[in-house]
């Protein structure tokens, strides 16, 4: 099997910076699920009175 | 006699290469590349990405015209007329350009590839859009670590659009100043203090800034990553560049050309008849708008069904027009008193404008005292320049200096531009053209003229 080199050169940080940004969008993505049922729980709650 | 030539700028990747075999464009695969393009070819990603028209299609031929040692296959991809790039195309051009990288990106890892770079240059715009040229781009995708093209991706798209977001500059002056991409320090400080509260620009402006500049005890190539994470990241720039021109083209001295002029409606529509009587008479098989402006003209070409270069040099024109999809328009930012240099190692990789978009006619409406006035350029060597753009016809609006338009141009200056007048204009153009057509425009000092080239 042959390897390719890699050339474009990724950048110094470039994959640090993709792992901390893969973070922060994991983050805001759980909150906004997290944040969707807690508003489905109340709205649902309403439409049963 | 057969002619091969390798193309200069394709030196860069080893997968592969393009040659230029008797005006036809080939591509080498290598046999190095021979894994990932089966791969390419097989997990059905080639026939998602050329049915939805995102990436050039190509035949395969056995032939290896060049000998090559390293030959696995030849691919003849179809052939592109009229080529472009970033330093000419207006901030919407560049998005769509974006968009399409992210979303062959998406494609890819959905069949187990990811593409190796992301470069304006592996995009050209065919018939108004953009297309993926740049077949070998793709390579097989580990989902362990982060995209590799990230940074570039950054530095060629994202931070152009970020710039011209907050500046209005238009992005084609940034990609020209910059062909490999505007690095992430340079963007940091050109942007404004407001960006920073732009969560898209924190994150991947401000915070990339500071990350690339730590100095790290874990070497990089130990962090892990996730297709789903991969997946997140692709699909958010997705999300930050769709939204990121402005969808309001801020007006400027030269996109309400013609609506407003006082010049008014007849003197449109007097020049529009002849203009239309003039191509009645001719036969061409490409034309080329020189300062487009509105794309009024233009479009009148592109009716004709031959394919038609819009250049002005001013961007929200060519924004305004590109937004209008008009089939058959390639719209261009080109400045003619500054026309696109060739670029690229040896000056060879990439061909000016000049070569690139002669054409059998030309069209040069309300635009040489632009030249001659603003610019001063004589008028022999506007002729000759002309000439060297037209293959067969040109069509030109002579304004003179009692003209309203030439008097804004000239209100300033001390001195006129010696000679600015339509019988040196006769001559200078008669030494590269025979005029077949001369009207005088109604209601109007100016004449329209439809030259022929000897």
């Amino acid at each position: 099997m042959t390897t390719l080199f890699l050339y474009i050169d990724p950048g110094s940080g470039s994959y640090l910076v993709q792992v901390i940004i893969a973070a922060v969008l994991g983050g805001a993505f759980w909150i906004k699920k997290f944040w969707r049922k807690i508003r489905s729980f109340f709205t649902r709650g309403k439409k049963e009175t | 006699m057969t002619e091969i030539t390798i193309h200069p700028a394709s030196y860069r990747d080893p997968s592969g290469f393009i040659f230029d075999r008797n005006g036809i464009l080939y591509r080498q695969v290598n046999r190095s590349y021979a894994r990932q393009y089966e791969t390419l070819m097989r997990s059905g990603l080639y026939d998602r990405l050329t049915d939805e028209a995102l990436l050039i299609p190509h035949t395969e031929i056995p032939d290896n015209f060049i000998k090559s040692p390293d030959h696995h296959l030849t691919l003849l991809p179809r052939q592109l007329s009229r080529l472009s790039y970033a330093s000419e195309w207006c901030p919407e051009q560049l998005r769509d350009a974006a968009l399409l990288t992210l979303r062959i990106q998406q494609l890819a890892m959905e069949h187990g590839m990811s593409l190796k770079d992301a470069t304006p240059f592996n995009i050209q715009f065919d018939n108004g859009k953009a297309i993926f040229i740049d077949t070998l781009s793709f390579d097989t995708y580990d989902p362990s670590k982060p995209w590799i093209a990230y940074r570039q991706f950054c530095e060629c798209f994202l931070f152009p659009l970020y710039i011209h977001r907050y500046a209005l500059t238009g992005t084609h002056k940034i990609s020209s100043a910059w062909p490999d991409g505007i690095p992430v320090s340079l963007t940091a400080r050109l942007l404004p203090l407001r960006s920073r509260l732009n969560a898209g620009a924190w994150l991947h402006v401000f915070l990339q800034n500071r990350v690339t500049s730590l100095k790290r005890a874990t070497p990089e190539s130990k962090l892990q990553f996730s297709k789903t994470k991969l997946t997140q990241l692709i699909g958010h720039l997705h999300v930050l560049v769709s939204r990121m021109v402005n969808p309001i083209v801020p007006p400027s001295a030269w996109s309400d050309y013609y609506s407003e002029t006082i010049l008014g409606k007849t003197y449109l529509e007097a020049k529009e008849r002849l203009f239309r009587g003039y191509l009645h008479s001719i036969e061409f098989a490409d034309a080329l708008d020189l300062g487009c402006n509105d794309g009024r003209f233009s479009k009148i070409l592109a009716q004709t069904g031959v394919p038609v270069i819009a250049a002005d040099f001013d961007w929200p024109c060519i924004s305004k027009l590109y937004r209008e999809k008009v089939p058959d328009i390639q719209a261009l930012i080109v400045d003619l008193a500054n026309p696109t240099p060739a670029a690229g190692f040896r000056n060879a990789e990439r061909a000016c404008f000049t070569d690139r978009a002669a054409s059998d006619l030309v069209i040069a409406l309300a635009l040489i005292h632009h030249l001659a006035l603003r610019n001063n350029v004589p008028l022999p060597l506007i002729a000759g320049y002309l000439g060297r753009l037209t293959n067969k016809y040109l069509i030109i609006e002579f304004i003179p200096l009692s003209d309203e338009k030439a008097k804004e141009l000239t209100a300033r200056k001390q001195t006129l531009p010696a000679g600015y007048n339509l019988e040196n204009f006769e001559s200078a153009f008669s030494r590269e053209f025979r005029i077949e057509r001369k009207d005088p425009i109604p209601g109007t000092d100016r004449f329209l003229y439809l030259l022929k080239k000897t």
